[in-house]
């Protein structure tokens, strides 16, 4: 028997390192990166609680964070590149003087 | 048992050298194989088709992507992180993430969820299942998805377009000074 609670500790640990990551590192590909396992980290609860109560529906909140996940991967590295090719710099503070 | 601990302590240096390494080029290769710890836990959580999505999505297609990416932009460059513009920023975000974080682990590990005493059905976690709730139920999230990955593919073409607007007749700047010089100017 699979003793589900430390794999949902384990997911909140990844989302503690990628929330971490995104608010201490500066450069956004590494800030995106640590996005991704934040989002992997809430799938991998959902499996874990799927796998618990023998409910289907956690797989399918999974499967969808992997599609959602892969468009959202799409649209935010556009950004990145779009952001640097116009200010030559991989630094998230550059963003902030979109402020005007 | 023992398995899930092992991949769980490869994940977890593979999660923080993602954050700690200096060149995004590493931190891509370790998100790599965190990618692979979690596809190894789903299939141990009985989602068999749902690793294999994780692998094929994850570490074939977006991290390839990111590959893609970090070698357009940091190719050949070693630049060191900015100065922070808030002090104090690093800490606090550090404190803040820890507590919260082992918080929410402790309390997971130490109140573990009932167990069911059933016995898990053969087919679970097939695709012939996930299909089916796919299909039946969750068919307006499903819809939902798939708009979403189609706007993403607009989304990224609209950003991505060559430039059609003349920024530098509509700032009425001189010919010959960009857009860029004029804000290195106006900055001095």
């Amino acid at each position: 028997m699979i003793s589900v609670q430390y794999v949902v500790a384990l997911a909140a640990l990844l989302f503690m390192v990628g929330a971490v990551g995104v608010l201490v590192r500066k450069n956004p590909l590494i800030m995106f990166m640590s996005a991704e396992m934040m989002w992997n980290a809430a799938a991998l609860a959902f499996i874990a609680f799927a796998r618990n109560y023998h409910d289907m529906s956690g797989q399918v909140m999974a499967f969808l964070i992997i599609g959602t996940a892969a468009a959202e991967v799409g649209i935010g590295l556009a950004l990145i590149v779009a952001v640097y090719h116009r200010r030559h710099r991989l630094d998230i503070d550059e963003i902030s003087r979109l402020k005007g | 048992m023992v398995g899930i601990f092992i991949i769980g302590i490869l994940m977890l240096v593979g999660a923080v050298s993602v954050v700690v390494l200096r060149q995004p080029v590493h931190s891509a290769l370790a998100l790599i194989g965190v990618t692979i710890g979690l596809a190894m836990l789903y299939f141990i959580l009985q989602a068999e088709f749902l690793a294999v999505a994780q692998v094929i999505v994850y570490a074939g297609a977006i991290m390839v992507l990111f590959l893609f990416v970090v070698t357009l932009l940091t190719a050949g460059k070693e630049e060191m992180e900015a100065e922070d513009t808030l002090p104090g920023q690093r800490w606090a975000g550090i404190i803040t993430g820890l507590v919260v974080g082992l918080g929410l682990a402790v309390v997971i590990a130490t109140h573990p969820p009932a167990k069911l005493s059933t016995a898990l059905s053969g087919s679970f976690g097939g695709l012939h299942d996930l299909g089916h709730q796919l299909w039946g139920p969750y068919f307006v999230m499903l819809a939902g998805v798939a708009l979403m990955l189609l706007t993403g593919v607009i989304g990224v073409l609209v950003l991505n377009r060559p430039e059609t607007v003349n920024y530098k007749s509509r700032l009425d700047l001189p010919s010959g000074v960009s857009l860029v010089d004029a804000e290195q100017e106006g900055k001095k």
